[in-house]
């Protein structure tokens, strides 16, 4: 047997051994590791602020990155601060597009795009645009830019569904080819696009300003180039990455060695609710080395609920750096010690033609939780609680006088809480945690589309309870004035996914409701409709485990498959309600100061009674008419409390 | 795009083949070799399981297992 050393840390490096291993001084490295984080933010600043289409300009749906060259194995030293599902696949996106393409056909002024989920990840409407970069007639790396497009084709508008059956249904597929040649558009790739693509109006000048940012990162890295020389550039491209591998390999090394498992699922896929689909996870852990292993796992769905393999590998990297690693950059050496083992042909690792991938986030957030479920009691304390999961998304079109509209998510559950931490209660309205986008206005919606957004607040008594509290549960309401096509997809709501960690409580489940126009005029109140059970009796439910008379929630009631109505055709003034997840608590809520649990029940996160049964707060008052004569009972708390801890022992 | 059907079992698994030998750093004969996915794609591993050492890793295909029909033009 060999003992084997571990690696001289890069701060531990003398100024020689340094310069050898990067080709430049430590500082050099420091400034250009940080000047690339510059460039790709730079970039999508440009995009996001010239942006036409809303997923661009309104939920900030791109991402960009910089690669090295082929003979540095295409690494990513610098990812943008902005849509995490990206980050993880861009470098592999960028590797794989490349190699197939040949990175001997590329040329300065090229810009080739590919968009195919088994080749590069997430779904065809995110295309990636890669813009090789050249340096004195030398191929040194490229700037890439991964962004949503309104539209690829395919059988739903604005592609947004969990039915359809494959890929053929699902959108153009595009193979990696040259959108730009010597600075020239390739005019029959953009035909490409706009003959299968709708909304040709809008990618247009989408693409256009994807181009004019790819070329301001290129103008951007050459000027760095020429500054401090090409091999300190490739040098710190390898720091970059060396340091975040470096990281996460001390961050292994402080967990405890070990096997630890977890599991999560989604609800059903698209063509009936038989099948539940689990991802199994088990983390092995030995010194600094890790082997995340998802054998166990279901099968592929029959319908656009999959993710890929790419967009596993990216969550689990995601997972690894929220809960043991977050304050390094995120590079592509971030998973050098990790080996994911992964079956092929699951519902994160789909396989053409029959998985279809759409709703890749809603297969791989799952697989996050399961890592962070897994790891929950070796972190102790530093475990994170789960979060509202699924997106909810909802999707509507139609014809408003002779033009075509859609909407792009943003009249569902898209956005809700997270899970509570060591360091305080959880944020109540967020992006899931694979996520990192904008929250379209309200103003916007109204102003682009056929619809007023009536509620879009906090649910009382649907945050974990905790030490720390976890985020509140957001209920949405949408009032349609036009008839309209409406795809909608939760998909997780029979259990709840912002599980409680440290002692901490499970977040409430959500649904989904639709109110047609004769059941909401007679429950509406001055437009808005309220929550008790007369009004959700009038109520059609969408998705959700519910009481099949009244369809209040009810952990005991029926499942109502999300997907029985694949397209629900509405009339003018029908409204639709969602309700996420909550977020999962931290810590006992016993343990939790009576003042914040007052301030809890002034602010309607949680009611009177949950006060006194979850928190062991007695609070005396009507939140709602006198919010701050509220009181507390400190001498009847202190009994309850008391009584609560002595059941414990 | 070649073509890949649906599973006919409901959980799936990576099957890990034994492989004679032994591991250079903890000594167990508990060697396998099975593809992970990784920095830098998919690599076909021999791994000691008890330790995680790698003695070996190779590239394997670019898409997993996946093959372009376009490859064989």
């Amino acid at each position: 047997m060999v003992r084997v050393e571990p690696p001289v840390l890069i701060k531990d490096l003398d100024e020689d051994a340094f310069r050898a291993r990067y080709q430049c001084d430590r500082f050099t490295a420091t400034v250009l590791s940080s000047r690339l984080r510059y460039i790709v933010q730079h970039m999508c600043t440009g995009l996001l602020t010239n942006a036409f289409s809303v997923i661009l300009r309104d939920w900030y749906d791109f991402a960009s990155t910089i690669a090295g060259p082929p003979e540095l194995d295409y690494p990513t030293p610098a990812v943008s601060n902005s849509l995490v599902l990206f980050l993880g696949t861009m470098t592999d996106a960028v590797r794989n597009a490349v190699e197939e393409f040949g990175p001997q056909n590329l040329q300065p002024g090229d810009v080739l795009m590919c968009n195919d989920p088994y080749r590069i990840g997430t779904h065809v409407n995110d295309v990636c645009f890669i813009r090789p970069v050249f340096f004195e007639g030398r191929l040194v790396g490229f700037v890439n830019l991964q962004a949503h497009m309104l539209d690829m084709g395919g059988v739903v508008p604005a592609g947004f569904s969990g039915t359809k059956r494959n890929v053929y249904e699902n959108g153009l597929v595009i193979g990696p080819q040259l959108l730009y040649h010597d600075d020239r558009p390739v005019k029959s790739a953009w035909s490409l696009i706009f003959d299968n693509a709708r909304f040709g109006n809008l990618l247009l000048p989408d693409i256009k300003t994807i181009y004019q940012n790819l070329r301001l990162g290129e103008n951007l890295l050459l000027e760095t180039i020429q500054r401090y020389g090409v091999e300190s550039y490739l040098g710190a491209v390898r720091y970059a990455c060396d340091l975040s591998a470096e990281t996460m390999r001390q961050a292994l090394a402080r967990l405890p060695d070990g096997e630890f498992e977890g599991e999560d699922f989604i609800d059903c896929d698209g063509v009936d609710d038989s099948e539940e689909y689990h991802v199994k996870v088990k983390v092995r852990i030995r010194g600094d080395r890790a082997e995340v292993d998802l054998s166990g796992s279901s099968r592929q769905a029959r319908t656009s609920i999959n993710g890929g393999w790419l967009d596993a590998k990216t969550a689990v990297a995601v997972a690894l750096k929220y809960l043991l690693d977050p304050r390094s950059p995120f590079t592509s050496g971030t998973l050098r010690n990790v080996d994911i083992v992964l079956p092929e042909g699951t519902f994160f690792s789909a396989m053409p033609p029959d998985g279809a991938i759409f709703l890749y986030w809603e297969s791989t957030q799952p697989l996050l939780l399961a890592i962070f479920r897994a790891l929950k009691e070796a972190l102790g304390p530093n475990a994170v609680g789960g979060d509202y999961c699924s997106l909810n998304i909802h999707n509507a079109n139609g014809v408003r006088n002779g033009v075509p509209w859609v909407t792009m998510a943003q009249c569902g559950g898209e956005h809700g809480p997270w899970g509570a931490t060591k360091d305080g209660d959880a944020d109540s309205y967020m992006v899931f945690y694979l996520a990192n986008n904008l929250d379209p206005a309200t103003e916007a919606i109204e102003a682009d589309f056929p619809c007023v957004v009536l509620r879009k607040e906090y649910a009382t008594d649907t945050a974990g309870a905790g030490r720390h509290r976890g985020g509140a549960a957001v209920v949405k309401d949408t009032l349609w004035l036009t008839e309209a096509e409406h795809y909608s997809m939760p998909l997780h709501t029979k259990a709840p996914s912002g599980f409680g960690v440290y002692g901490g409580k499970d977040g409430a489940v959500g649904a989904v409701w639709v109110w047609e126009p004769e059941a909401y005029e007679q429950v509406q109140r001055a437009g808005l409709v309220g929550f008790d059970e007369a009004v959700y009796r009038q109520a059609t439910p969408v998705a959700g485990v519910l009481n099949p008379e009244s369809h209040t929630l009810d952990h005991q009631g029926r499942y109502f498959h999300f997907a029985r109505v694949p397209i629900w055709r509405t009339r003018p003034r029908t409204m639709f309600r969602y309700l996420t997840n909550g977020g999962g608590g931290w810590g006992n809520p016993l343990e939790r100061p009576p003042e914040r649990v007052l301030r809890d029940v002034r602010d309607e996160y949680i009611s009177i009674e949950t006060a006194r049964e979850l928190y062991g707060v007695v609070i005396q008052g009507d939140p709602q008419h006198d919010p701050e004569g509220l009181q507390i009972d400190y001498e009847a708390t202190q009994a309850l409390r008391n009584a609560a801890a002595s059941q414990r022992h | 795009m070649s073509v890949y059907p649906r599973s006919s079992e409901p959980f799936l698994f990576v099957h890990k083949e034994p492989v004679q030998g032994q591991c250079p750093e903890c000594g167990s004969h508990n060697l396998r070799r099975y593809p992970v996915l990784s920095e830098g794609g998919w690599w076909l591993v021999t791994k000691c399981q008890d330790c995680l050492f790698s003695l070996e890793r190779e590239r394997w295909g670019r898409l997993g297992s996946i093959q372009l029909l376009s490859e064989t033009l």
